[in-house]
């Protein structure tokens, strides 16, 4: 076989890209993947990874400042954030590197270049020497993402309106940033500014913050982000913005009115587009649904040989999401059996806020409309021991059962490191626990943990501690 | 004897000589039913499960892992627990070719002894006081009770008995030169020594009655049971019903411990080697399947070359019809992309139904030729460190999308080893194409039992001459092999011109 034809192609190596690639070659694939730009995509240069290298000096920051409780007196401390972001950048090389010895090892081909479609099965690359050429395969898996969506009212500029991109690699700490959209990327940047010393104020449009989360988690969050300093404007837009002299004045509608609020930068996170276009898909004649590439459960597309997986086959845009998918493609393409399409249910969701969010399944309000009968439980971890010791009270466990089969629907929770603990509620809801079957685990003492079961006794109204 | 039945080599398709036991799904000692998976064995190509063809209980392993047989051989001796050990060890040293003697002699010999041990026998009717007190001074152990007439066991070389037998009675002392033997040659089994120790009234636990300390099993389709999915994962594993298991855990549920309990009750003394033996087993398995494709390779193409003599007959085609019925097909269609070697299959599968003497398969054994109504057409695939044939199976029903979204899936699964063995085996012609190689043109050897095998070269420009003057045209030159003991020259060359006909006027190939 040539150097040019594959069994296996996939554009993009991001969470869903790389783990396809991995996981074909694994199989016995002659495989190959074709990135633009940096291994690991979004996720890994861009997105999850580094953002919480810089959360992690967020979270330090906000250590400092609970010092004295812990019998520490700190004085005055230097924040240089260009070293956090360094910080922040060599993770993301590290673990970019990673992937390419990942790749090498598996013998997958890599391609550093842009792909298009020319006809099915057959792929046009371009270097960023805009050399061209052909390979060919099969199978062919799209997984080229998401990018950030704009206002066209509110442009980028990378100097005063940021997106995600400027925000991670700061030059110096703004004193004010206006965050427009509250949802995971938003908030979390929110939080981190605010931590770091920044006057942030948070708007959205819609009623809560955190749109997709429960309405108590968001209420919740909302209260502590405010506590921190920041200010929140929920049902607010930005109308326009003025750039003078430095400041961006931002003309936000509110309930009571116009407001101006005038800030060093704006930051703009009102959600993501799939990449679709550069793509050649329309020349193939592949449907869309909603800008997403339209798959069936085995992520395939209606073009043969055509397969689209992670963020540019729909929502939700996350990259466990995308490794997921990327397995079930592959291995239903390989022929292997038992092999599951993806019950969105199952797909735990985590915002790295200061206090962190973790959910699973339903919220309290979309199972009541979906029609179950509900048993909801819920423990706050200002009464749990560990949660007391580590300093760390804010937040609670909210549990959701059906009360006819007791089964799990939803899991929601706030506070320390929660996001570590949404597994064991993944784990539970993959294997159809119930609350009895949970209420018989055993959570070890002492433990943040601990509240999730305490949490899901309260569902049956025998929690312990509260 | 009758009772007793074997498990044997099964020939999974035309081509399999030989298997080799990858792994015992089961062990000696266990009760299985039909249908249950016994062993995993390899061919040649793949490894596929042997399913018991009958209940029983599967008493003596010949044929241990690794170790390869030809079609047929005997892996393992089954039979009921009534049979005795001795009974299957009997029947096991017949197998390994110990000479068979005639009825008539057995019982001689049967005959012989019993006149020896008679006075023996004597000894024992003593009066009654006599009689107790020999007892008295029995050896008594774990439910044995040897009477003082029977003990003293020596060995002796030409005293015939079974092992068991033989262990048993160096174990509890028993003299065996006077006790008879009912089996082969005299041969002395353990239910001989039992009946010859009650006789002389001493106690042998009656080994006919130690199965029945053994729950039976279920059979019945346990997937509608409630258990944890670890437990249900490790029923499936060590071969327990799950209506065996007590449902302890919560909600009436089978946990892993249920089943585990189960286990321990069947397998009172799992021993921590055999494990490790399946381990290592494993590892060489893996092995032998990269040799034993390369092997298959060899020795069927060998056979093929010396067996069937070649002939090759070569033709032209123009193939600027089929690739532009081909191009207009792709670019509206988009649930189909078709090759031309998906057209070319299509093709040849409507000239084997014109000319069904080349669709056959020649049974060399019975001197006959199957001709087949139906073209099942081989389709080599390259795969790493061999090649393998799947099948496109009534190649001449199916539409173009059907084969060439068919052969996209077979390919697939061909790579990543997960085709099903009659996926492979067996087809009634085979087409072999290095066009996407650059390959011009070549010969290909003949698939057996096939009779042809047609190889198609690269499609490429071609200066050619048509009425008297010089023309482009995209050709394919295609290549016949045939058998000549069952297709002759003519025959293949109507078939060549059947082939060309439905690839250069394509809208046949439709209808």
């Amino acid at each position: 076989m040539s150097d040019t034809q594959f069994d296996l192609i996939v554009i993009g190596a991001g969470p869903g890209g790389y783990v396809a690639a991995i996981r074909a070659a694994q199989l016995g694939l002659k495989t190959a993947i074709v990135e633009e730009q940096h291994l690991g995509g979004i996720c890994l240069n861009w997105g999850c990874i580094p953002t919480k290298a810089l959360l992690s000096g967020a979270a330090l920051a906000q250590q400092f400042k609970h010092s004295q409780q812990f019998g520490f007196s700190l004085g005055a401390i230097d924040f240089d954030i260009q070293q956090l972001v360094r910080h922040s950048r060599q993770v993301s090389e590290q673990l970019v590197q990673g992937i390419g010895q990942l790749l090498k090892k598996n013998q997958v081909t890599v391609f550093n270049a842009s792909a298009q479609f020319i006809a099915k099965e057959r792929l046009e690359l371009t270097d960023a020497k805009g050399q061209k050429q052909q390979i060919s395969a099969p199978h062919i898996i799209v997984a080229t993402g998401a990018r950030a969506a704009n206002l066209a009212h509110v442009p980028v500029d990378g100097q005063h309106v940021w997106s995600y991109k400027e925000a991670l690699v700061p030059e110096q700490l703004p004193k004010s940033l206006l965050v427009i959209g509250s949802g995971a990327i938003g908030s979390e940047f929110a939080s981190l500014y605010q931590d770091l010393g920044c006057q942030v104020t948070l708007v959205d449009i819609a009623k809560q913050i955190l749109p997709s989360e429960d309405i108590e988690v968001a209420k919740y969050v909302q209260k502590q982000f405010e506590q921190h300093g920041m200010t929140v404007l929920t049902e607010a837009a930005v109308q326009n913005i003025e750039i003078d002299k430095g400041q961006v004045h931002c003309h936000v509608e509110t309930a009571t009115g116009v407001q101006t609020i005038t800030v060093e930068k704006v930051l703009s996170a009102i959600g993501v587009q799939p990449n679709t276009q550069n793509l050649g898909l329309e020349t193939l004649g592949i449907e869309f649904e909603h800008g997403f590439i339209k798959v069936d459960p085995w992520c395939k597309t209606n073009v043969v040989g055509v397969y689209a997986i992670g963020d540019v086959a729909g929502a939700p845009c996350l990259a466990h999401k995308a490794s997921h998918e990327a397995i079930l493609c592959v291995e239903k393409i390989a022929g292997l059996t038992h092999v599951h399409a993806l019950d969105r249910s199952q797909i735990p969701g985590c915002i790295f806020t200061h206090p962190q969010v973790a959910s699973i399944g339903l919220s309290e309000q979309k199972a009541k409309a979906a029609g179950f009968t509900i048993n909801v439980g819920k423990f706050p971890l200002q009464a749990n021991g560990k949660a007391l010791a580590l300093g760390e009270t804010t937040g609670f466990v909210k549990t959701i059962f059906n009360q006819e089969t007791g089964e799990l629907l939803g899991a929601h929770m706030v506070g320390h490191e929660v996001t570590e603990h949404i597994q064991g509620f993944a784990i539970a809801k993959y294997l159809e626990a119930t609350d009895e079957s949970l209420a018989q685990v055993i959570f070890p003492h002492p433990t943040l943990s601990e509240a999730m079961h305490e949490s899901v006794l309260s569902a049956m109204q025998r929690a312990i501690h509260i | 004897m009758s009772e007793i039945k074997t498990l044997e080599i099964p020939k999974w398709g035309l081509s399999m000589e030989e298997g080799t036991i990858a792994q015992w799904l089961i062990q000696a000692g266990e009760q299985f039913s039909k249908g249950q998976e016994i062993c995993e064995i390899e061919t040649t190509k793949i490894v596929n499960v042997l399913e018991a063809p009958f209940d029983s209980t599967l008493r003596k392993i010949i044929a241990n892992n690794g170790d390869t047989l030809v079609v047929g051989g005997i892996i393992a001796i089954c039979a009921d627990a009534q049979v005795s050990d001795a009974e299957i060890d009997a029947f096991a040293q017949s197998l390994a070719g110990a000479p068979i003697v005639n009825e008539s002699k057995a019982v001689e010999v049967v005959t012989e002894k019993l006149t020896a041990t008679q006075p023996e026998t004597k000894t024992q009717a003593v009066p009654k006081q006599n009689r107790t007190e020999q007892v008295s001074k029995a050896v008594a152990q774990n439910g044995y009770v040897i009477p003082a007439a029977l003990q003293g066991y020596q060995h002796v070389e030409d005293i015939f008995a079974t092992p068991h037998a033989l262990k048993l009675a160096e174990k509890h002392q028993v003299n065996l030169a006077l006790v008879s033997g009912s089996g082969r040659e005299g041969r002395i089994s353990v239910q001989d020594i039992q009946t010859a120790v009650q006789a002389a009234g001493g106690s042998w636990p009656d080994i006919r009655q130690q199965p029945s300390g053994k729950v039976a099993k279920s059979k019945a389709d346990d997937s509608q049971v409630l258990a944890t999915p670890v437990a249900r994962r490790l029923a499936k594993q060590w071969g327990i019903n799950l209506h065996d298991c007590r449902a302890s855990g919560s909600r009436g549920r089978i946990c892993k411990e249920d089943v585990e309990a189960v286990y321990q009750r069947e397998n009172p003394a799992p021993t921590q080697n055999s494990a490790d033996v399946t381990l290592t087993e494993a590892a060489k398995v893996t092995t032998i399947a990269m040799n034993g494709m390369r092997k298959a390779i060899a020795s069927r193409l060998q056979t093929a070359k010396r067996n069937a003599p070649h002939f090759r007959l070569t033709v032209n085609l123009n193939v600027d019809a089929i690739q532009g019925l081909r191009q207009q097909i792709n670019a509206t269609v988009p649930q189909v992309k078709l090759s031309i070697n998906d057209m070319l299959i299509k093709a040849a599968a409507a000239a084997l139904i014109k000319v069904p003497q080349v669709n056959v398969q020649f049974d060399e054994e019975n001197q006959q030729i199957l001709q087949f109504d139906q073209a099942d057409i081989s389709v080599a695939v390259a795969i790493e460190n061999g090649l393998i044939t799947p099948i496109i199976k009534a190649a001449n029903t199916k539409s173009l999308a059907q084969i060439s979204n068919d052969m996209r899936d077979l390919a697939t699964r061909a790579k990543t080893g997960k085709l099903a063995p009659d996926e492979f085996q067996g087809g009634s012609f085979s087409i072999s194409n290095l066009g996407m190689l650059g390959v011009q043109q070549f010969d290909a050897i003949i698939n057996p039992p096939q009779g042809a095998i047609l190889a198609l070269g690269a499609a490429e420009k071609r200066a050619i001459v048509e009425n008297e003057s010089i023309v482009i045209r995209q050709m394919v030159t295609a290549t016949l092999s045939c058998d000549h003991r069952v297709i002759d020259g003519a025959l293949g060359a109507q078939f060549l011109a059947a082939f060309k006909q439905f690839v250069e006027n394509p809208a046949l190939i439709l209808v």
